[in-house]
Order: structure tokens, then C-alpha cells, then sequence
């Protein structure tokens, strides 16, 4: 009973990987994915994400100081906090979208 | 900068990376790299075309674990993708000591020796017309008319050696008063002073004339462009005492002789004064421009200000339709009250009460006005219009709407009637918006509407008719005596009330309860 579970369990994020890649491929080859992120970097930009993420960065140069910040750095500092600050209204509104295109295209 | 070493086992004792790049490029900028690099930028980061996109599509997955997110990298020495957050990418590194990768979602290059993102000048050189051109290519930077993708200011060297020479600085917060000053009333001139005050507070005209944008081509000192320049260099200098502005007043008389004088004037009558007197003068700034279009030149006044209005006429007989399209700077709205009727908004109801969206219930708004404005009017027998296509004189309809919407909207509501019969004040309260759609009085939304096309739901995520009021001009009193006040935005949502010298902070319901004259609305 318990292996027959499992196995289920595993053949559907298999499936949602799936899915997720035929959806990723659409995106780009209908290059809804480029308007897409136009659309969230205004967004981002209009509520104010992407200057609290400025005042972030700023922080994590300053701890580490300037000569020897990296990228990694800034990422792994950064990353956490900027998910979760973007606003739940621009998560709504891409995923709007994205659900819009879907029904338009479905196959 | 100081020098980084980085411990790779092949890597030169020592190596350096300077903030403009690194030296393990040197590898890699052999043979035809040039091209080779342009090929992985159009191929894999930003691919414009639609074979470029579905070859983007497909391959683009981790070569060792099928992923298409975690960061994922391109090696630049040969055809494999890894994961950068799983270091697929950076196992590839050692194994093959292929030193560079890039980054496909935004095109930075990564050198494992460094272990961080270079900027080699030339890469990003090619990366940047790379990313212009698939720009380009793209569908809605034809249909938004965004023709450039935005790329941040950075000063060029004399802007350097000059924020060099003049270290101090001014800091804008959130809640900083930079930009609003009072003007001295010279007599009657708050006619000029309301407007002022709305133009000072246009932040594409702030921003032409804050980065010193007009070149003069006037000989003697009577610019007005000029006077306007050094009118923001006085709103923004951090005075606080009221602005005297002799030498605008002065200007104006010069140039708009019908505004001379202490009496009271219309101060929509200055507005299109004034538009008209600057874009005049503007005459270094468009390039010899105007000579092909009177107008529509390319000023900043026409690119701000003008709109264009479509006017179909109708015959009634063949149903021929005659277009023209005439520029504006503002809309001039009718309002209920004046002697000529506001309701019905329907032709050929001679003055029944239409039911439904029509019916007066209620207060006027600002949307009803303009519906009434873009109406079908029937413009009756006394009226008629040689057709074109019946060779002789027909009755028809006659229709406004908007072909090209301006980035500045004016609205004036006609409150000052000047009719044969009596000059008096139309006081009626109209509601106005914060923010606005003209989408309903597109001349495209009429033609989608006439062929029957589906009427697509407002859409939310499409800005490209929405505008946002900024500036609300006021007047108080009769047509003899009265007085102009403006309420404008400070930054996103503070308003003050600018009356002559005196400047206060005004709540949005004041500005909204406001009788409104003139509004203007910034997309």
C-alpha cells in the first residue's frame, strides 16, 4: 500500500515538471515570455520592489565591502527577502496573464 | 581598485580582475569571437526572431539535469548548458577548464578563474546592440511605439569632471517640498500664476528643462523657452519665498498682445497662449523639423501637448465618410447649465430624457462630458455638406473622437459663456477622476465597434490610454471678479493648493470636490 502511493505521487511532479517545461517552451517560442518579464520589470518598478531591493544590496556591499562584494554575494543576500517582498497583487496580475495566454493557446 | 587573486590550478599566479573586465577573456577573444558571441546572444539570451525563439525553446535546458530555470548558464568555449544553482555549469567549468559562461536570461558574463561576472568593454558592447536589436524586433515595441528599450543615464566625462567641481548635493525624499514655490500676484495675474503652477508640476516639462535641454536660436533676450528655463531653475532652487515673475509677465505681453493689461483674463485663453508662444521659440530644438509639418513639429511643447482629433463627417445619403485629422492641446468641454442642451446624448431625440447611461441622475462627470463630446451630432438640414460621393449637397452626421491621445491631456470645462443673449457662469459641479480611460473615445474603438468586433473588457493590464490627473486649475467668484487656484501632485499622491503666493497641502478629496475649470492628466 505505502510503495503504491509513492509511486503515484512520483509520476505526477514528473508530470508537473513536464508540464511546467511544454509551458516555459510556449512561452518563449510565442515570445510571450520577453512581454511577460517587461510587464513585471515595470511593475517591480512602479511599486517601489526594485528600490527596497537597491537598499538591500546596499546593505550586503557595505557588510562585505565594495572591493570584494561578488554576485553570489548579492544573490544569496538578497534572494530570500526579494521574493517575499514582492507585492501579492503584481503575483496575481502576471499569473492572470499567463493563464490568459494558456487558455488562448492551449493545445 | 585593489587586485583579486583567484585559486584555480591553471590560472597565472596572481591573475587580476579590475573592475572593467578580466584577463582570462584573453582565451576566448581569438579567431572570429566576435561573431561567434553575437550568434550566442541572439540564439540563447535575447532571441528576437520567431526561429531564434523556437530554437531558444528547445534547447535551452540543463544538459545534465533537463532543468530550464536555476540560472541557467551557456559555456562559452563550447555547446553546453548547466544550472548555475545546482553548479551544473560550474562542474563543466573544471572538467573541461572552459573559463567563461553566460548568464541566458540576462546576457553577464561569468569567469570561473574570477569566480564573478565580468565587464569586458567590447562583450558589452556587443551585448548591448545584441539586446537592441531583438528589442526591435519585438511586436509590442511596434504597437506601444516604444521604440528604444530603456537604458539607464550614465554621465559622460565632462558631466563627471562638473558633479566633480560642485560636490554638493541635493537629496529628493519621499516627503521633500523641492519644486513648489508661491508667485507674487502682479495685479490680477493669477490668470497666469494658476498656470504657471500646472506646468511647473508637468514632470516630462520639469524634466527637458531641468536637464537644459532647449537650445537657444533667438537673438535678442524675449525667448519665452529661455524665461521658462530659468522659471524651473527658480521652482527648484529650495527657495522658499514667493517667485516674482516680472520677466514672464513682461514676456507674455510682448508676445500674446491680447493678454496685455491689469484687467482679468481667461487663464485657458493663456494656456493655449502660452503652448503656443514656446513651441514658436522652440525653434534650435527640432532640428529644422517644422518646416515639413507646421503642426506637428518635434518640440517638446507638440511632443507633450498635441493630440490629434478625428472629425468624420457622414453623408446620410450614400453613407460616404469624409475623415479629417486636426492637432490639439486641449479638449474643450461643454457643460449641463449652458443654453445649448448637454442631455440628450443620442442625435434625433429632440430633447427627450434617454434612459440608461444618459439619464442625468446624479452628478455630471468628467466621463459624460466627454461621451457628449464624441457623439454623433446630426447637423440638420441648414446644415448641409457637399458630398463627395453624391456630387451635391447632403444632410449628415458629424463625429469626434480621439486619434492620437497627447502625453499631457487638458481638459477645460467650458464654464464661461459668452452667447449673444448673456455672458455668465456655468457653476455646475462636475466629478472628475483620479485616473482616466479615454479607450471609449478612441477613433479605433469606434471603427471595432462599427464592425461589430468584440469590445475587449477594459483591459487592466494595457496602460496605453490611462491617465493620471495631476494639476486642477480653480476659479472662484463670477465672470466679473473671480480668482484662479491650482491643486497639483507632488510626487504620487500629495497635492497642494497653489493660490498666488500662498501654498498649502490640500487633501485628495479637496481636490476631487473642486469645481475644476481646467485639469490636466499625464499618461
Amino acid at each position: 500500500m505505502f510503495n503504491r502511493f509513492q509511486f503515484l505521487f512520483q509520476t505526477n511532479t514528473s508530470r508537473e515538471k513536464q508540464m511546467r517545461a511544454a509551458i516555459n517552451q510556449k512561452l518563449i517560442e510565442m515570445g510571450e515570455r520577453e512581454r511577460l518579464k517587461e510587464l513585471l520589470r515595470a511593475k517591480l518598478i512602479e511599486c517601489g520592489w526594485r528600490d527596497q531591493l537597491k537598499a538591500l544590496c546596499k546593505e550586503v556591499i557595505k557588510e562585505k565591502g565594495i572591493e570584494n562584494v561578488t554576485v553570489e554575494d548579492l544573490v544569496a543576500g538578497v534572494t530570500p527577502k526579494g521574493r517575499a517582498l514582492v507585492p501579492d497583487s503584481v503575483k496575481k496580475e502576471l499569473l492572470q496573464r499567463i493563464r490568459a495566454f494558456l487558455a488562448q493557446h492551449s493545445t | 581598485s585593489q587586485p583579486r587573486t583567484a585559486s584555480h590550478p591553471d590560472s597565472d599566479a596572481g591573475s587580476v580582475m579590475s573592475p572593467a573586465g578580466c584577463s582570462h577573456v584573453n582565451g576566448f577573444k581569438v579567431d572570429n569571437w566576435k561573431q561567434n558571441l553575437r550568434v550566442i546572444y541572439q540564439c540563447f539570451v535575447w532571441s528576437g526572431s520567431v526561429e531564434t525563439r523556437k530554437r531558444k525553446a528547445k534547447s535551452c535546458v540543463c544538459h545534465l539535469c533537463g532543468a530550464h530555470l536555476n540560472r541557467l548558464h551557456s559555456c562559452l568555449h563550447c555547446v553546453f548548458f548547466g544550472c548555475f544553482s545546482k553548479k551544473h555549469i560550474h562542474d563543466h567549468a573544471k572538467n573541461k577548464r572552459h573559463n567563461l559562461a553566460i548568464d541566458l536570461l540576462y546576457g553577464g558574463i561569468y569567469c570561473f578563474v574570477c569566480q564573478d561576472y565580468i565587464y569586458d568593454k567590447d562583450m558589452e558592447q556587443i551585448a548591448k546592440e545584441e539586446q537592441r536589436k531583438a528589442w526591435k524586433l519585438q511586436e509590442f515595441c511596434k504597437t506601444s511605439g516604444i521604440g528604444e528599450k530603456y537604458s539607464m543615464w550614465e554621465p559622460t566625462k565632462r558631466e563627471l569632471e562638473l558633479l566633480r567641481h560642485n560636490p554638493k548635493r541635493r537629496k529628493i525624499t519621499a516627503n521633500c517640498t523641492i519644486g513648489l514655490r508661491g508667485l507674487i500676484n502682479l495685479g490680477n495675474t493669477c490668470f497666469m500664476n494658476c498656470i504657471v503652477q500646472a506646468l511647473t508640476h508637468t514632470p516630462l516639462l520639469r524634466d527637458f528643462f531641468l536637464s537644459d535641454r532647449h537650445k537657444c536660436e533667438m537673438q535678442s533676450s524675449s525667448c519665452l523657452v529661455c524665461e521658462m528655463s530659468q522659471l524651473f531653475q527658480e521652482f527648484y532652487s529650495g527657495h522658499r519665498s514667493p517667485h516674482i515673475p516680472f520677466r514672464l509677465l513682461h514676456l507674455v505681453w510682448t508676445h500674446a498682445r491680447h493678454l496685455a493689461g491689469y484687467e482679468q483674463q481667461d487663464a485657458h485663453e493663456f494656456l493655449i497662449a502660452a503652448l503656443d508662444v514656446l513651441h514658436r521659440h522652440c525653434k534650435g530644438d527640432d532640428n529644422g523639423k517644422k518646416a515639413n509639418n507646421p503642426n506637428h513639429c518635434s518640440c517638446i511643447i507638440d511632443q507633450i501637448f498635441t493630440g490629434g482629433l478625428q472629425s468624420d463627417v457622414t453623408c446620410q445619403v450614400c453613407h460616404g465618410v469624409s475623415t479629417t485629422i486636426d492637432p490639439f492641446w486641449d479638449i474643450s468641454l461643454d457643460l449641463p447649465g449652458s443654453s445649448t442642451p448637454f442631455w440628450p446624448l443620442s442625435p434625433g431625440s429632440d430633447g427627450s430624457v434617454v434612459n440608461g447611461d444618459g439619464h442625468p441622475s446624479g452628478a455630471t462627470t468628467l466621463t459624460d462630458c466627454l461621451r457628449r463630446f464624441t457623439r454623433p451630432e446630426h447637423l440638420g438640414s441648414s446644415a448641409k455638406i457637399k458630398c463627395s460621393g453624391c456630387h451635391s449637397y447632403q444632410e449628415s452626421t458629424k463625429q469626434l473622437t480621439m486619434k492620437r491621445l497627447p502625453i499631457v491631456a487638458c481638459f477645460h470645462l467650458k464654464r464661461f459663456e459668452h452667447s449673444a443673449k448673456l455672458r455668465r457662469k456655468i457653476t455646475t459641479y462636475v466629478s472628475f477622476p483620479l485616473e482616466l480611460d479615454m479607450t471609449p473615445f478612441m477613433a479605433s474603438s469606434k471603427e471595432s465597434r462599427m464592425n461589430g468586433q468584440y469590445q475587449q473588457p477594459v483591459d487592466s493590464l494595457n496602460n496605453e490610454n490611462k491617465y493620471s490627473l495631476f494639476a486642477v486649475v480653480n476659479h472662484q467668484g463670477t465672470l466679473e471678479s473671480g480668482h484662479y487656484t491650482t491643486f497639483i501632485r507632488q510626487h504620487k499622491d500629495q497635492w497642494f493648493k497653489c493660490d498666488d503666493a500662498i501654498i498649502t497641502k490640500a487633501s485628495i478629496k479637496d481636490v476631487l470636490d473642486s469645481e475644476g475649470s481646467t485639469h490636466k492628466r499625464t499618461q
